[in-house]
C-alpha cells in the first residue's frame, strides 16, 4: 500500500503538553484537547490545533502521535463527537478490541510517547483492501 | 446580592453517583458547560432553576473557585476527574461510572450522571 491509497481524516500539530501528561503516559493514556479548550484540562492534556477535521477514527485506521504510528483497534460511540467538537481525544494503549469506556480510542498494549510543541497528530485511513484497482 | 435556588440532580438511565444538591452562591455564580457547541439543555436548565449564570466553557473561561457545577459531556476519562479533583460538583450528561487514572476523585458527593434535562428538579 503507498501513501496515495491512503486519506488524512485528522490532521493536526501539537502546541502545549501539560505537566500531567507523562504521569498519564505511565497508565498507557494519552488525553488530546483543541487549544481553545478551558484552562483546567490544559494540566492533563495535548493541546493541539486541526488543520483538517474530517472525521474521527475508526478501527483500522492510523494514528500518528509523534514519530509513533499506531493502527486503532477500537473507538467508542462518543470519539467522533468528541474530536471534531472539542479537539478531544483519549488514546488508551490497552490492546482492547472493544472500547472499555464510550470515550477510549484503544490501541496495542505498549508505550505511548511523550509529545512536543510541533509534532504532527494525524489520524490516516487505509483504502480498502479489496478496493478495484484503479482503470 | 443575588437570590439562588438550589436543584437536586439525580442520576440518570445507567447513570452513576449523586444525587447532588446545586446551590450557586455570589462566590461560585456560574454554571459552566464543558460541552462543546455552547450551553448544553442540562446546564441551561440548572442556571434557570437556580439564578446562576450558565457558562460556555469552551468560549470563555472562568477560575475552579468560581464554578457551582461543571456540566461535562464526557466519554470517561479526564473530564470525568478533573473537576471533582479540584472538589467541583460535576454532571456528566454520559452515564459513566468512575474510571481512569483521576477515578479516585470521583466521589457520590461530588459527581452524578446520564443526566438528561428532566433529572435536574428544583429542591
Amino acid at each position: 500500500m503507498t501513501a496515495a491509497d491512503s486519506a488524512v481524516v485528522y490532521e493536526s500539530e501539537v502546541t502545549q503538553v501539560g505537566g500531567q501528561v507523562e504521569a498519564f503516559l505511565g497508565h498507557g493514556l494519552l488525553i488530546f484537547f483543541g487549544a481553545q479548550s478551558p484552562a483546567e484540562l490544559h494540566d492533563i492534556s495535548v493541546l493541539h490545533r486541526a488543520t483538517v477535521a474530517e472525521d474521527g477514527p475508526h478501527p483500522g485506521d492510523l494514528i500518528k502521535v509523534g514519530a509513533e504510528e499506531l493502527e486503532v483497534l477500537a473507538v467508542g460511540p462518543v470519539v467522533r463527537d468528541n474530536l471534531l467538537n472539542l479537539g478531544h481525544l483519549d488514546l488508551k494503549a490497552d490492546g482492547r478490541t472493544e472500547p472499555k469506556l464510550p470515550g477510549d480510542v484503544c490501541v496495542r498494549v505498549g508505550d505511548l510517547p511523550l509529545l512536543r510543541e510541533g509534532d504532527p497528530f494525524r489520524i490516516t485511513r487505509p483504502a480498502l483492501s479489496n478496493k478495484e484497482p484503479n482503470p | 446580592m443575588t437570590e439562588y435556588k438550589s436543584v437536586k440532580v439525580t442520576k440518570g438511565r445507567g447513570g452513576w453517583g449523586g444525587p447532588l444538591t446545586i446551590t450557586p452562591t455570589d462566590e461560585r455564580p456560574l454554571v459552566a458547560s464543558i460541552t462543546g457547541g455552547g450551553i448544553h439543555p442540562v446546564a441551561q436548565r440548572i442556571a434557570d432553576l437556580t439564578g446562576g449564570e450558565a457558562f460556555d466553557g469552551f468560549s470563555s473561561s472562568a477560575p475552579f473557585d468560581k464554578l457551582a457545577v461543571a456540566v461535562i459531556d464526557c466519554g470517561g476519562t479526564a473530564r470525568v476527574g478533573v473537576y471533582p479533583m479540584k472538589k467541583v460538583k460535576t454532571v456528566d450528561i454520559h452515564g459513566t461510572s468512575p474510571a481512569g487514572p483521576l477515578a479516585q476523585f470521583i466521589t457520590e458527593e461530588l459527581f452524578v450522571s446520564g443526566v438528561k434535562p428532566e433529572d435536574v428538579e428544583e429542591a
